[in-house]
């Protein structure tokens, strides 16, 4: 949490000062707190719990940006996509990469590597890591590096020996049940998910104590509601136009026999936290398989958006976004924590662009629906989302289930990699906009019937993508938005996904990377004002951070192209009658990069 | 889905030349020329015989389009079009059978509709290989 930057939280700073006064008090987050309150600091994947990625630095600003230079790279020695950031605390520097999941202790006095941890992992969960074997980076606390690796284990490293201080399975890989999440530190608890949606793995949210990596709790996203850690009395949800109780067996009820045990709602996004509410807030993925024919029901709580206690991992409140999903529309985006106006009225909002193409506003506290509107023009699955009900209002003819296994159902718009997918948003407290980077992409969608084999795919449906058309002819757009009315500000067209997590900060830039490999830092008061462009050695696909080290402000990015995005897009395009220029486009991504993970660091000339 | 460097060796411009210039009604009956019995039947480059239709439910099922591309010209893993030029029918077996791991080929050892399936799965992307199939969906011939 940035302090000064929230207006709206003014005691805050002042409880913090107090806590670290009293270091007997059982507040084991106090140092994650104290480290990201150092703007010097990047010390969180967001660079704070409210996934904000605001920083508060500003010697890089609108009027010199322009004149900002390359001052140190570092290549990963891995190929294939590079997405999240690394982390710095006090003076080091610590990134991760791909598979294998290497880790890198850099001290920034001298740009020198002090540790390096490369675990051993059995190669077989390479191919069942989904979208490539990308990490989305560590989490730091009390002299801990936290690395969640794609095997599962979840492991803690000494911060200044790289030395495991605790290692804990999190997941069987042998069924598909693999990780890409970073872990989150909460208190004094680690907070990690799971992946494999389409191996038919059931996810979960488990929480391991910092101290010694043992497991305090395990709330699963669907099943009986003991496992869900979810009280049919007192979660509650939005029920015909108030919060009520979800009642005994919400999520069984809501699935065709024992389909609920295979059934995906995976939980690899990233995660906030409000400490005086003392909740987290994430969302969970897409119900398996993909033909919904498979899975009559709602398929709760799959696509939803979940708070739970941290300390005892109960449900407060869900809100399920896509009801029996036919589209792949995992809603596991990041929730953005804001104080701002909705409809006029002062709010702790959670803000949340959905892969469904709806950009959703609800209060925090209680979990009330306030707003849901299109954040990209072109979404064309549903009419708009039914206020009363929360939910969504589907076109038959989008509908995948309605036209059935084995039709395919053309021109679905977003496609299945959603108007957004994990490449996470920021949020200026300054301008009370909402910096997202976005898809504009659609799809033809095949559901199949497939049947579930333990260890091996589970998917059920084939598809293909393309540039949204009528268009830009791009497949993304920059966009400013307004979360209190649910209203785009400004759009600025990119030729390809932009797919990287953008970056606010008071020195009234927003910067964001692209597939081509430009770093681009835009006025962030007028975000088609583009102040600085910058070609990385590959496309980038990590998210913008920034710190300050010895009086200097440093903006950096990790590129390395892969993840969903990339050139395996442009290869599997089947519809090369479709778009014209735009599937040029596609293919035009070979022009611009290859693989290749390196991190770039700009700074000011001296 | 990442690249691995191995972007299609068949550009768009490429099969649409194939498209151009397959003969549409042609039949092909492959296999046979090489002394061994016939692979796939292909009539109009879409509609298969049931066995190669088998092959492609199984490619389907087996969700192989996720690394190998919707087309089977490559994505995070190889062309499947290229390599079959080259890749003899008993290294393809042990291929799917027990993956390449460390180059993110997954074992199918353990599906059974894939090894059920394995000389129809082997018949279509022959056929897709060749040329002779001239599109990823298939259907049955009537």
């Amino acid at each position: 949490m940035r302090i000064s930057g929230q207006p709206k939280r003014p005691s805050w700073s002042r409880l913090g000062m107090a806590l670290l006064a009293l270091p007997t008090l059982a507040l084991a987050n106090a140092d994650v707190e104290k480290n990201i309150a150092n703007s010097k600091n990047w010390a969180m994947q967001a660079g704070d719990m409210y996934n904000q990625r605001y920083s508060q630095l500003k010697q890089i600003n609108t009027g010199n940006v322009g004149k900002m230079q390359v001052a140190w790279t570092f290549s990963t020695g891995v190929l294939r996509g590079h997405e999240g950031s690394p982390l710095v605390v006090d003076g080091k520097m610590y990134l991760h990469s791909p598979f294998p999941n290497k880790v890198f202790a850099i001290d920034l006095d001298t740009q020198k590597i002090m540790w390096k941890y490369e675990p051993k992992q059995d190669p077989a969960v390479i191919p069942q890591m989904c979208c490539d074997t990308v990490n989305r980076g560590l989490a730091y606390a009390e002299g801990k590096v936290i690395l969640q690796q794609a095997d599962s284990n979840l492991v803690a490293l000494d911060a200044k020996t790289g030395k495991v201080v605790w290692s804990v399975k999190n997941g069987d890989p042998k069924l598909g049940a693999v990780n890409t999440n970073a872990p989150h530190v909460f208190k004094d608890k680690v907070i990690t998910g799971i992946s494999g949606g389409e191996w038919g793995v059931r996810g979960f949210i488990a929480a391991y104590n910092l101290s010694d990596g043992k497991q305090a709790w395990k709330g699963y996203s669907v099943g009986p509601d003991a496992e869900m850690l979810i009280d049919p009395d007192k979660t509650m949800t939005w029920t015909d136009g108030k919060m009520a109780p979800v009642g005994k067996d919400s999520s069984l009820k809501t699935w065709k026999g024992d389909q609920w045990k295979i059934g995906g709602g995976t939980t690899w996004g990233w995660y906030s936290y409000d400490k005086a509410l003392n909740l987290m807030y994430y969302g969970t993925g897409n119900p398996s398989t993909w033909n919904p024919a498979q899975r009559p029901g709602d398929n709760k709580w799959s696509m939803t958006i979940f708070a739970r206690d941290v300390d005892t991992g109960q449900a407060k409140w869900v809100y399920q976004m896509t009801p029996y999903d036919e589209w792949d529309f995992d809603g596991i985006n990041e929730m953005i924590l804001a104080d701002i106006d909705v409809k006029g009225k002062p709010t702790k909002a959670l803000v949340h662009f959905d892969r469904n193409g709806f950009g959703y506003t609800l209060d925090r506290v209680t979990g009330a629906l306030l707003v849901a509107e299109k954040y990209d023009p072109k979404v064309n699955w549903a009419t708009h989302v039914d206020m009363k009900t929360g939910r969504p209002q589907v076109v038959s003819k989008y509908s995948t289930a309605q036209n059935g296994a084995d039709v395919n159902t053309k021109g679905v718009c977003p496609a299945a990699l959603g108007s957004k997918d994990q490449q996470p948003a920021s949020y200026d407290p300054e301008t009370k906009l909402f910096y997202v980077p976005t898809n504009h992409v659609c799809m033809d969608y095949e559901p199949f019937k497939v049947e579930y084999t333990a260890g091996q795919p589970y998917v059920g449906a084939t598809l293909s993508m393309f540039p949204a058309p009528g268009s830009h002819g791009g497949m993304g757009n920059f966009i400013t938005w307004n979360a209190g009315t649910g209203k785009i500000v400004q759009s600025k067209a990119e030729k390809f996904s932009v797919w990287s997590g953008s970056l606010n900060t008071a020195g009234g830039l927003s910067c964001y990377g692209t597939l081509e490999g430009y770093l681009k830092c835009v006025d962030k008061k007028n975000i088609d004002k583009e102040l600085f462009k910058f070609k990385t050695p590959s496309g980038i696909i990590g998210n913008v951070f920034t710190y300050e080290h010895k009086g200097k402000q440093f903006i950096g990015v990790f590129s390395g192209i892969g993840g969903w995005a990339g050139i395996g897009m442009a290869a599997g395009l089947e519809k090369d009658t479709d778009g014209l220029g735009a599937v040029g486009g596609y293919r035009e991504l070979n022009q611009y990069t290859e693989l290749g993970g390196s991190l770039t660091v700009f700074a000011l000339p001296n | 889905m990442a690249p691995d460097g191995s972007v299609p060796l068949l550009t768009m411009d490429e099969v649409q030349m194939f498209r151009k210039f397959l003969p549409a009604l042609l039949i092909f009956a492959a296999g046979s020329s090489f002394g061994q019995s016939q692979l796939y039947t292909v009539v109009d480059g879409y509609k298969v015989d049931p066995e190669t239709m088998k092959g492609f439910r199984t490619w389907r099922a087996a969700a192989c389009d996720r690394c190998h591309g919707a087309n089977q010209e490559g994505l995070v893993g190889p062309s499947l079009v290229t390599s079959l030029k080259t890749l003899t029918k008993d290294e393809f077996v042990k291929t799917v059978r027990d993956g390449r791991l460390d180059k993110g080929m997954q074992s199918f050892g353990t599906s059974q509709q894939v090894m059920d399936n394995i000389n129809q799965l082997y018949a279509y992307l022959k056929g897709r290989s060749d040329g002779a199939i001239t599109r990823s969906k298939v259907e049955p011939m009537q």
